[in-house]
C-alpha cells in the first residue's frame, strides 16, 4: 500500500533543515547524509548530497527529475567492477 | 569457476565465450562493451595469448550478450572447446573519444593527486548511478572515495603523463574526526 497523500512526502526533518540552511547560505558544500529514506523535495534541486551506501558517500547532484524519488535510489549498496571495454564518460 | 586472465597491455577485453550456440560453430559471448554488438565493431578479436584470432559476425543476442559466428569455427565441438576464452581487441582500434570524454579503461589505475601535487589515491572505476557520472578512488590510506566526474572535482586529466588531479568538493572528503556528530536528529 502506498503512503497516504495527506501525510505529504517523508523527509527527515534535520535533513530538510540542513538543506534549507545550505540553500540560504548559498554554499555549494556536499551535504553528507545517512538518510537514504528521505524523499527528494523540489527545494533540494541544485544541491549536492553525499548519500551513504554503507561504505562511502556517493555524491548526488539533485535535478528536477529526481523529485519524488528517495535519496537511497541514487546510491546503490552493491558495486561491481567488471571489464570496462569501450565504455566512456564525459566530464561535465 | 573460470578465472579472469590478466589483460595484456595495450589490449581491452570485450567479451568472454560462455558456451556453444547451435550446431554450426556458433558461440555465446557475454559482452563487456557499452552496446552488446560492440564486440564485433573493432575488427578481429584475439584470445589472451594472441595465438588465435577471429573475425566476429553477430547473429543474435540474449540478455547479457550476443550469439556470434567466429571465423575458422565451423562445428559445435570446436565451439565448445573455446568456452571460457576471453576476447581482446587492441586499445588503438577504439575511435578517438570526443572532447572531454574519456575511456574508462584509460582512467582506471591512474594515480590521483591533490592540486598541490601530493598523492591522493588511485582511480578504481567510473560509474553512473543515475545522478551523473562519478569517479571512484581508493585514497592512500585505503579508504574508498567517490567524487563527481566534473571539471570542478577533477580539474586535470593528464593521460600522457599518467595522472589526474582531483579537488574534492567541500564536505565530501574529510577526516573521521570532522564527521563525528555531523548529522542526526537534534544536531
Amino acid at each position: 500500500m502506498s503512503r497516504s497523500v495527506w501525510k505529504g512526502p517523508f523527509v527527515d526533518a534535520y535533513l530538510l533543515k540542513k538543506a534549507e540552511k545550505s540553500r540560504a547560505g548559498g554554499r555549494n558544500d556536499v551535504i553528507k547524509t545517512w538518510s537514504r529514506r528521505s524523499t527528494v523535495l523540489p527545494q533540494f534541486v541544485g544541491l549536492t548530497f553525499g548519500v551513504y551506501n554503507g561504505m562511502k558517500f556517493i555524491p548526488v547532484l539533485i535535478t528536477e527529475n529526481m523529485v519524488g524519488h528517495k535519496l537511497g535510489e541514487f546510491s546503490p549498496t552493491r558495486s561491481f567492477f567488471g571489464h570496462t571495454a569501450d565504455r566512456r564518460s564525459k566530464r561535465d | 569457476m573460470v578465472r579472469t586472465p590478466e589483460t595484456p597491455k595495450g589490449y581491452i577485453c570485450v567479451g568472454v565465450i560462455i558456451g556453444p550456440y547451435g550446431v554450426k560453430g556458433g558461440v555465446r559471448v557475454k559482452t563487456f562493451t557499452a552496446e552488446p554488438s560492440g564486440v564485433a565493431a573493432y575488427g578481429p578479436v584475439s584470445d589472451e595469448t594472441g595465438s588465435q584470432s577471429f573475425e566476429v559476425t553477430v547473429v543474435g543476442k540474449f540478455k547479457s550478450g550476443v550469439n556470434v559466428m567466429l571465423s575458422g569455427v565451423s562445428d559445435r565441438d570446436t565451439a565448445e572447446s573455446l568456452k571460457g576464452t576471453h576476447l581482446y581487441v587492441e586499445r588503438d582500434k577504439l575511435p578517438e573519444p570526443d572532447e572531454d570524454e574519456f575511456y574508462h579503461s584509460d582512467l582506471v589505475g591512474l594515480p590521483a593527486e591533490w592540486p598541490d601535487g601530493s598523492a591522493f589515491g588511485i582511480v578504481r572505476g567510473l560509474n553512473d548511478y543515475g545522478a551523473g557520472d562519478v569517479i571512484e578512488l581508493d585514497t592512500v590510506d585505503g579508504k574508498p572515495v567517490v567524487l563527481p566526474f566534473t571539471h570542478a572535482a577533477v580539474p586535470e586529466i593528464d593521460l600522457a603523463g599518467g595522472r589526474i588531479v582531483v579537488d574534492p568538493p567541500e564536505g565530501l572528503v574529510s577526516s573521521a574526526k570532522q564527521d563525528d556528530g555531523l548529522e542526526g536528529p537534534g544536531k
